[in-house]
């Protein structure tokens, strides 16, 4: 789906720290990427593969740190994986939850040699 | 090997460009809404109705997203909006780039609401800010109770979802209860609507949901 595009943004934040380093290469990028964030890892490190073959980047590698979709109950502050939460606190039945993680889509650091 | 700090958004170029379409927006003190469904929900048809019953005098725009026809932008024109169609050319969304390169062709000023049409599909657009006031997730009685669920974030992003397609309820098994509660533990803060765009029920509740927002945007 949309993970090409999103991919390229990602090369292009990496074009400008890179541009801060002539001459390195780089070996790996560290992204988050939350569960409940529509970008699908798998088809993101497919992405990447494609987008950097036969470039600059080839070679270097994805490290996605996924994070789980947690909902935290605002009646009795206990946090629980979304799915379990979906209809209401599994606790003490309120309704009334905010999302804590998992909607994150960042670019975290590069690792480079030189 | 040394490690190069970054700490950035993948989508923060789409953030910035969406924050200067915001800017035009405000300038021209416009009420701007993101309709994001699956295909064939009832994104236009909602919109074909809102026209003809907006009161006389709202100046609405429309940008009408596609993959490739001109379709829907004919549809709504029909109903007496100015508009443009963006084709994206396979693309899954409208993104911020997309939406300030179209804006010099539409008369923004002396407008009152613009309806950004997206693409068709409940995942992609809901990532790529496009300058908006707010989003509206439509959803339709035929696509079954357990897409908040399925599809957290857009459901966490929008202000408003629209349960359409109510007049077919009596043919299903969709729980509308169920439904208004997934989407109430996403976010808390969203309204739920409940209409029929085809045979009009509920539509008086969202005719009046834009005039509110209208009101807000106008700092009444
Ligand atoms: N029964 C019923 N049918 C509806 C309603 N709203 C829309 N439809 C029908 O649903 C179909 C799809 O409607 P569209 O308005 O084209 O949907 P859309 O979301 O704009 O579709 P895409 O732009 O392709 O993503 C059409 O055949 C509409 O007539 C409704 O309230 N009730
Ligand atoms: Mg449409
Ligand atoms: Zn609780």
């Amino acid at each position: 789906m949309h993970e090409l595009s999103i991919c390229q943004s990602m090369l292009e934040i990496v074009d400008g720290a890179m541009a801060d380093h002539p001459g390195a290469r780089l070996e790996r990028v560290f992204v988050d990427v939350g569960r409940g964030s529509t970008v699908e890892p798998s088809l993101l490190r497919d992405a990447f593969e494609i987008a950097t073959t036969g470039g600059p980047y080839e070679g270097a590698e994805l490290v996605i740190n996924e994070i789980p979709l947690v909902g935290k109950c605002r009646s009795c502050g206990r946090s629980f994986e979304y799915k379990e939460i979906a209809l209401g606190c599994p606790d003490c039945e309120s309704t009334s939850v905010e999302i804590e993680s998992g909607l994150e889509l960042n670019v975290r650091e590069l690792e480079i040699d030189g | 090997m040394s490690k190069v700090d970054i700490g950035k958004k993948m989508l923060s170029e789409n953030d910035r460009l969406a924050a200067e379409n915001r800017v035009r927006f405000a300038e021209a003190g416009l009420l701007v809404l993101n309709l994001i469904s699956s295909p064939g929900s009832g994104k236009t048809a909602l919109l074909e109705s809102t026209l003809d019953r907006l009161p006389d005098g709202v100046r609405v725009l429309v940008i009408e997203g596609d993959v490739s026809t001109d379709r829907d932008i004919e549809r709504v024109r029909a109903h007496g909006a100015d508009g443009v169609q963006i084709n994206t050319a396979g693309g899954c969304h409208l993104s911020a780039k997309m939406v300030g390169k179209v804006l010099p062709d539409l008369n923004l000023d002396g407008a009152d609401v613009l309806f950004v049409e997206n693409v068709g599909n409940l995942i992609c657009p809901s990532t790529y800010d496009l300058g908006e006031d707010a989003k509206v997730v439509l959803l339709s009685t035929t696509e079954g109770d357990d897409k908040p669920m399925k599809y957290p974030a857009i459901f966490h992003e929008s202000s408003v979802a629209v349960i359409n397609k109510i007049d077919l309820l009596p043919h299903l098994t969709y729980d509308i209860e169920r439904a208004e509660r997934e989407i109430g533990v996403l976010n808390a803060d969203c309204d739920i609507l409940r209409v029929s765009a085809l045979k009009g029920t509920g539509m008086d509740e969202w005719i009046a949901w834009i005039l509110r927002k209208m009101k807000e945007k106008r700092g009444e």
